[in-house]
């Protein structure tokens, strides 16, 4: 036989109470839950765009802040630097918002548009490589819509005609990329449907400079020769620090970043006040008792260790549910908004880790007065 | 512990006694608040002898009894307890003397979450006797009377039935000690009687020492030897016998309850 169960069967005796602590650190758990799912979602949409741009190297305006806010450079910097040694090849990317009517509704909404040269192979995905795709997109007016864009932009037949920027525009084709929070939908034109739509914008202007070079080669040591080479007007960035700078600029910049850090702080707080408010008076209730214990000769030690297994216990009882919902809730919002929020086996052991603290947090701050029963008082 | 299990219901004159105190002091709080609640008390319990400490509320009963139950720190004079020196002992150390006295409260003071044997079982556990706990917990409540309350949680028991599972929890690791301060009083006439009566019988089986506090003039008969405090000083000390041909049940009464 064992101990008897103290702290387990005083949680138990107290049903409302446990009810409401259970409550209590579910709600912080689905609080943090939800916050790191979406400033997950917020990166792993990042790197995902970065993952379907098939580039070692990227030149882009030192003004430009991330992938969808650029600030637009001569297209002649790829010219200068197509010969450098270990460079296999250099391709242009426009990009651009473009107001999309919804042929149903006839609401327009701002799409992200990619123009690239048809030749290049700039995106990863393979349903833009098929001779299909190349052919809509060498068409007048064509462009391929992202299958993972908002449902608001309406259907996305192919051959289906709407408006674009004032323009007829005709869908020639589909794949999946997803905006991200930048966008909430994606297009992807020609570089002569991109002039077209976005007149009187020149043709020498792009925003992106992608660069692919020979396998094998040091992709390091050739940025740093392109930063020698070129002008202060572009910045040479290598697809890892293209990536940590857009991540940063999210998290730092942005006041996304900061929100979901505070949502986890908060919640954080939240569950652990509440956790405080349950088991301070739990012992407020049981003080007579625990200095009787003490009276019979049980050490400070032990009560220590009770009001410490209570926390645990509505740590472990609070996180269940609270992980359960926010399963649910997570796939809600991935059909709502198409945001990769995922349950990695990462932020579940994040999330534990967090939960045990702040009850174990709890249990510290109150812990004291059941250490501090007199048991000279009970008499 | 052996020995004194063993002696039966004829009293033997024992040969260390229970509790031992000399020229012990004691005062509550420092400096110009300091409030001297003992004085210069002596006194002996011989092991196995049941003594009724009586006086008026304030003169410092319950306090005597959680020094002797080494619940305080105690600096000055001696007291010694079941052998013990407990003056100027650490506060770990005291806890260590406190497993072997048996502590009856006013109140209760059980667990509402866990049932009559549990709670007795708690005090079983401090030994290390988990295998035997609830065989051992079942056996002293059924010596109280409660065999068909065993597995009832406080909540679902009388006054009476409450005080005597506090009172098996108190007994049941056998302690040489017991102190009792006014354990009847939160309970009715018969209860009380009946509460009393089984603590006699069980200290007497085994030899145990008995000091309670008491306001209830009924149950004097139980007692080998009534002590009484007045103002923090020890006025009387005398067996049943002398304490009732010398206290007239009024000047009993107004003694105890008057001054
Ligand atoms: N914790 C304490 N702090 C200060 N004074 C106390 C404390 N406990 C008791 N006293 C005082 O000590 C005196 C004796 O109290 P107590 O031992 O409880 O008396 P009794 O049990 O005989 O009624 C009283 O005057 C009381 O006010
Ligand atoms: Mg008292």
């Amino acid at each position: 036989m064992k101990r008897t169960p103290l702290a387990l069967l005083n949680l138990l005796h107290e049903k409302t109470r446990l009810i409401v602590a259970i409550a209590g650190v579910g709600f912080a758990v689905l609080l943090i839950f939800m916050n790191l799912g979406f400033q997950g979602a917020l990166l792993a949409t990042t790197v995902t765009f970065y993952e379907q741009l098939d580039a070692d190297i990227f030149l882009t305006s030192p003004e430009s802040l991330e992938i969808s806010s650029t600030k637009a450079f001569p297209r002649v910097r790829l010219a200068q630097i197509a010969g450098v040694e270990g460079i296999e090849r250099t391709m242009p990317l426009y990009m651009e918002y473009l107001l999309w009517r919804n042929p149903e509704t006839r609401i327009s909404r701002a799409m992200f548009v990619f123009g690239i040269n048809p030749q290049d192979p700039v995106f990863g995905m393979p349903e833009v490589q098929t001779p299909a795709a190349q052919q809509a997109l060498e068409a007048p007016n064509t462009v391929l819509i992202d299958r993972l864009s908002r449902e608001e932009f309406g259907p996305q037949t192919v051959d289906l005609e709407t408006e674009a920027g004032r323009r007829r525009v005709i869908i020639g084709g589909q794949y999946s990329l997803g905006g991200g929070f930048a966008a909430d939908g994606t297009l992807i034109m020609s570089d002569q449907n991109f002039i077209r739509f976005f007149a009187p914008r020149p043709f020498s202007q792009i925003n992106l400079g992608l660069i692919q070079v020979k396998a094998g080669a040091n992709i390091e040591a050739i940025a740093t020769t392109l930063r020698r080479l070129l002008p202060a007007d572009v910045r040479v960035m290598t697809r890892r620090e293209m990536i940590q700078n857009d991540l940063q600029f999210w998290l730092q910049t942005t006041a996304i970043g900061f929100i979901f850090s505070l949502g986890v702080i908060v919640s954080f707080i939240v569950g652990t006040v509440i956790v405080y408010q349950i088991l301070y008076t739990d012992i407020r209730d049981h003080m007579k008792e625990y200095a009787t214990l003490k009276a019979m000769g049980y050490s400070g030690r032990y009560l220590f260790g009770i009001v410490l297994q209570e926390a645990v216990i509505l740590a472990v009882a609070g996180f269940v549910p609270g992980w359960v919902v926010a399963v649910g809730l997570y796939r809600l919002t991935r059909e709502a908004t198409n945001l990769p929020m995922i349950m990695t086996v990462n932020r579940l052991v994040l999330v534990f880790t967090l939960t045990l603290i702040m009850c174990s947090l709890s249990g510290l701050i109150s812990v004291r007065r059941a250490v501090t029963a007199d048991p000279a008082e009970v008499f | 512990m052996a020995t004194s299990q063993s002696s039966g219901s004829s009293p033997v004159t024992p040969t260390t006694s229970a509790v031992q105190i000399q020229n012990l002091h004691y005062s509550f709080g420092s400096g110009d608040l300091t409030k001297q609640v003992l004085f210069d008390i002596n006194l002996t319990l011989p092991r196995g002898q049941i003594v009724i400490m009586t006086g008026p509320s304030g003169s410092g009963k319950t306090t005597l009894l959680t020094l002797i139950g080494a619940l305080r720190t105690v600096h000055a004079g001696s007291l010694q307890v079941l052998g013990q020196e407990v003056v100027g002992l650490s506060r770990r150390k005291l806890v260590s003397v406190r497993r072997n006295i048996g502590f009856i409260f006013q109140a209760h003071n059980l667990f509402e979450s866990l049932t009559a044997a549990q709670n007795v079982e708690m005090a079983v556990e401090l030994k290390g006797q988990f295998g035997t706990k609830r065989s051992q917990a079942v056996e002293i409540l059924d010596k109280l009377g409660l065999s068909d309350r065993v597995d009832y949680k406080p909540g679902s028991l009388s006054g009476g039935q409450k005080q005597r599972v506090a009172i098996a929890r108190a007994l049941v690791n056998h302690p040489l000690l017991i102190l009792a301060d006014e354990p009847t009083a939160a309970l009715d006439k018969k209860s009380g009687r009946d509460v009393v009566t089984l603590m006699q019988k069980l200290a007497k089986e085994e030899n145990h020492t008995i000091l309670m506090v008491t306001h209830d003039n009924r149950i004097l008969d139980v007692a080998d030897r009534i002590i009484n405090l007045v103002d923090g000083r020890l006025e009387s000390d005398e067996n049943l016998d002398t304490f009732v041909s010398t206290h007239d049940p009024k000047s009993l009464d107004r003694r105890m309850f008057i001054m």
